[in-house]
């Protein structure tokens, strides 16, 4: 998509939800007393560093509530949450003031649920979300469910697929400060371990980190046979754009971050050559029917490229809705609905691992060098 | 290995050096920090995407432009942040910046959304090769652009009759309004100048690092400790406070790539996360024990 259609489509992007949450609302007549009703608040950052992960958690839910059967009655509101953990909680209890809430398409910013989670476990509201940070669903918190694949799951692929398909065994590790990286590379260090295997180098850099030359210079220091990132979006393009400019002629293999289009069109397609990431879904690929109409019909209200973070939410709100549309009322029936059945999204068929892991999938996609269009190459079940 | 490293903290603290001259020029002009300034860095960046993508020219063509954008932008943002405020205390002042740096993020995010955005090549993106070491075009043209405009700034405020004026408004502001010169004109030429250096610093830092709505607060960051390092107030401070800091960023983290016993000795005190902490306990440490800052009196000289 070229940089001026992108601008033009970011300018109809609010109007957008506006209209998808008007449509939301209209399409459920006033006269239909037999409706289900569902009060799903969207609480997502769509400001600050995690604003494009949490608009496209944005754009997901807004879409599953567009799909929504008749019978279901929904409301939901968007409040944006910011990026700091008492911005969540504002939002949350906000939320909650207002009427009664069935349930929250909740932040993917690992912070902030972590802070949501006493307030939904006090008011006993379930909370949905696309968080890949361990530590949510290590709470024994019964009112949080994860329908992204945790680091246990994310990490588990990444590793494997670093291992078992490239035979690499001499890894550098870089990742992010935050409590998404932090997650993470507890993870990949734990499971290199199982192999035997301890990293030959690894550093944590900070979102705020711009020149990557120190780390990249001991990255070719260590003399690694593979690349592991596991960073945000922003700084894993920043990374790989720098070590292809100092010449790092090593396969590297991302996280997540590096799933996501708006990361992979700053990059032209010659940089990305070799490049493989983990993550849940790869929409942009396709791969099945309902995928193909999804991608279409995203793309036709949002105008821009979905990610995996919005098929996961997609596929949250979307089993939120079924549960209710079978019968579940309260919040405690969805809560238990959630953690008792199971749901086939469009990434993969979710169930409850008994902590509010719904996600038990992860795919690799890799970047040929000639499009910025990825190939799944690996689906870890 | 060494001069590879010094190239890109060179290029990094050049952009640096734009930005908090950019800062320091407001701060002496009207005695109060513009916590915007970082926002004007972000607004140049999406200023240059945005007269790239319709004039498709590079960098080097836009940046006149960018500038000139920037600085009527600087000049209305004075107009908005300042003189509504300015025989406020000087803390209604900053509050006002604050708020409108939070306009501009929101502005720029309802605007471009929140992905982050690649501004245009100074000329090209490839790199040369030179004795060894690989330096990336944009990195030199960073430094050479930002050479040129401080020389030029340097020329305006020292050479010229309003760069004169320009200094004596922000040396006594009442004595220079007795002396007939426009008080009002000259701090909103000033908000216009830093503006445009931080708008020039947009530009070159946006495709290299990319741009995002929120960035301008790490950037205003940067100013404000390249000032107190330097000297509060002091140009030259400014611009050897900003070089400073991309040293600590990309030469600190470096050391044991160049002194290898390092990595044996103290690994832990050589990555980015220690030197960001050891450059913050420099910046403690002079305030505590410098508090003119480093270059403090012998080189300061306010606009």
């Amino acid at each position: 998509m070229k940089v001026s259609d992108m601008r033009r489509n970011n300018r109809r992007r609010d109007n957008c939800i506006g209209l998808l949450v008007a449509t939301a609302l209209v399409a459920c007549p006033l006269a239909a007393s037999a409706q289900a009703e569902l009060n799903l608040p969207i609480l997502v950052p769509i400001t600050g560093f995690l604003s494009l992960e949490g608009t496209s958690q944005r754009n997901g839910a807004l879409l599953a509530i567009k799909n929504a059967p008749s019978s279901v009655k929904i409301t939901a509101e968007v409040t944006d949450t910011g990026s700091s953990p008492e911005g969540a909680v504002t939002a949350l209890e906000r939320s909650l003031s207002r009427g009664k809430v069935s349930a929250v398409a909740a932040s993917m910013l690992g912070t902030q649920m972590l802070a949501m989670l006493p307030v939904a476990l006090e008011n006993k509201v379930p909370l949905a979300t696309v968080s890949g940070t361990a530590d949510i669903t290590e709470k024994n918190n019964p009112y949080v469910f994860r329908f992204f694949p945790g680091d246990a799951v994310a990490k588990g692929a990444h590793v494997r697929y670093v291992l078992e398909e490239l035979k690499k065994k001499r890894v550098a590790l870089v990742y992010q400060t935050t409590a998404y990286g932090q997650s993470g590379r507890k993870h990949i260090v734990e499971l290199l371990k199982k192999a035997g295997i301890e990293p030959v180098m690894e550093e944590a850099l900070d979102v705020a980190v711009k020149d990557m030359s120190a780390v990249i210079g001991k990255v070719q220091a260590a003399r690694p046979d593979v690349i592991m990132l596991h960073l945000h979006g922003g700084p894993s393009a920043l990374f790989i754009k720098q070590a292809g400019a100092a010449k790092v002629n090593l396969p590297i293999v991302a996280g997540s971050g590096m799933s996501q289009p708006t990361t992979v069109a700053l990059m032209e397609p010659a940089e990305l050559k070799g490049l493989c990431a983990e993550t849940n879904a790869a929409p942009v690929a396709g791969g099945s029917p309902q995928m193909d109409k999804f991608l279409a019909q995203y793309r036709a209200e949002f105008k821009s490229e979905p990610d995996g973070f919005a098929v996961g939410q997609y596929d949250a709100t979307s089993m939120i809705i079924d549960v209710v549309a079978k019968g579940a009322k309260t919040p405690e029936d969805i809560r238990k609905a959630l953690s008792g059945g199971s749901f086939k999204g469009l990434a993969m068929t979710y169930k409850s691992d008994g902590k509010g892991n719904m996600a038990h999938s992860a795919v690799i996609i890799c970047y040929d060098g000639k499009t910025r269009m990825p190939k799944i190459v690996k689906r870890y079940d | 290995m060494l001069l590879q490293i010094l190239a890109n903290a060179l290029a990094l603290g050049a952009a640096y050096a734009l930005l908090a001259l950019g800062f320091v020029l407001i701060l002496n002009a009207t005695g109060a920090v513009n916590f915007a300034h970082g926002d004007m860095v972000m607004a140049g960046g999406y200023v240059a995407i945005a007269m790239g993508s319709v004039l498709q020219l590079p960098g080097a063509l836009l940046l006149p432009l960018v500038v000139a954008v920037m600085a009527l932008l600087g000049f209305v943002f004075s107009w908005f942040a300042y003189f509504p405020l300015k025989n406020r205390p000087p803390v209604s002042v900053f509050i006002s910046t604050i708020a409108l740096g939070i306009i501009f993020q929101n502005s720029a995010n309802a605007i471009y959304g929140a992905a982050p955005r690649k501004g245009p090549p100074l000329l090209s993106e490839g790199n040369f090769g030179m004795g060894g070491i690989t330096i990336g075009a944009q990195a030199l043209g960073i430094v050479v652009v930002a050479i040129v405009l401080i020389v030029a700034q340097h020329l305006l405020l020292n050479r010229s009759g309003i760069g004169r004026k320009l200094r004596a408004t922000a040396q006594d502001r009442e004595m220079a309004e007795a002396v007939g010169i426009r008080v009002n004109r000259m701090i909103a030429l000033t908000f216009a100048l830093g503006s445009a250096l931080a708008g020039a610093a947009g530009l070159m830092l946006s495709n290299t690092f990319f741009i995002t709505p929120t960035d301008g607060t790490n950037y205003v960051i940067k100013a404000y400790i390249a000032v107190t390092i330097g000297g509060w107030g002091s140009l030259s401070g400014a611009v050897c406070g900003a070089l400073i800091i991309a040293l600590f960023e990309v030469l600190f983290p470096s050391l044991p790539l160049l002194i290898p016993p390092l990595k044996i000795i103290a690994p832990w005190l050589f990555t980015q996360t220690a030197s960001t902490i050891l450059l913050y306990v420099g910046l403690l440490a002079i305030m505590f024990f410098r508090p003119q800052g480093l270059f403090g009196e012998t080189v300061q000289r306010r606009v």
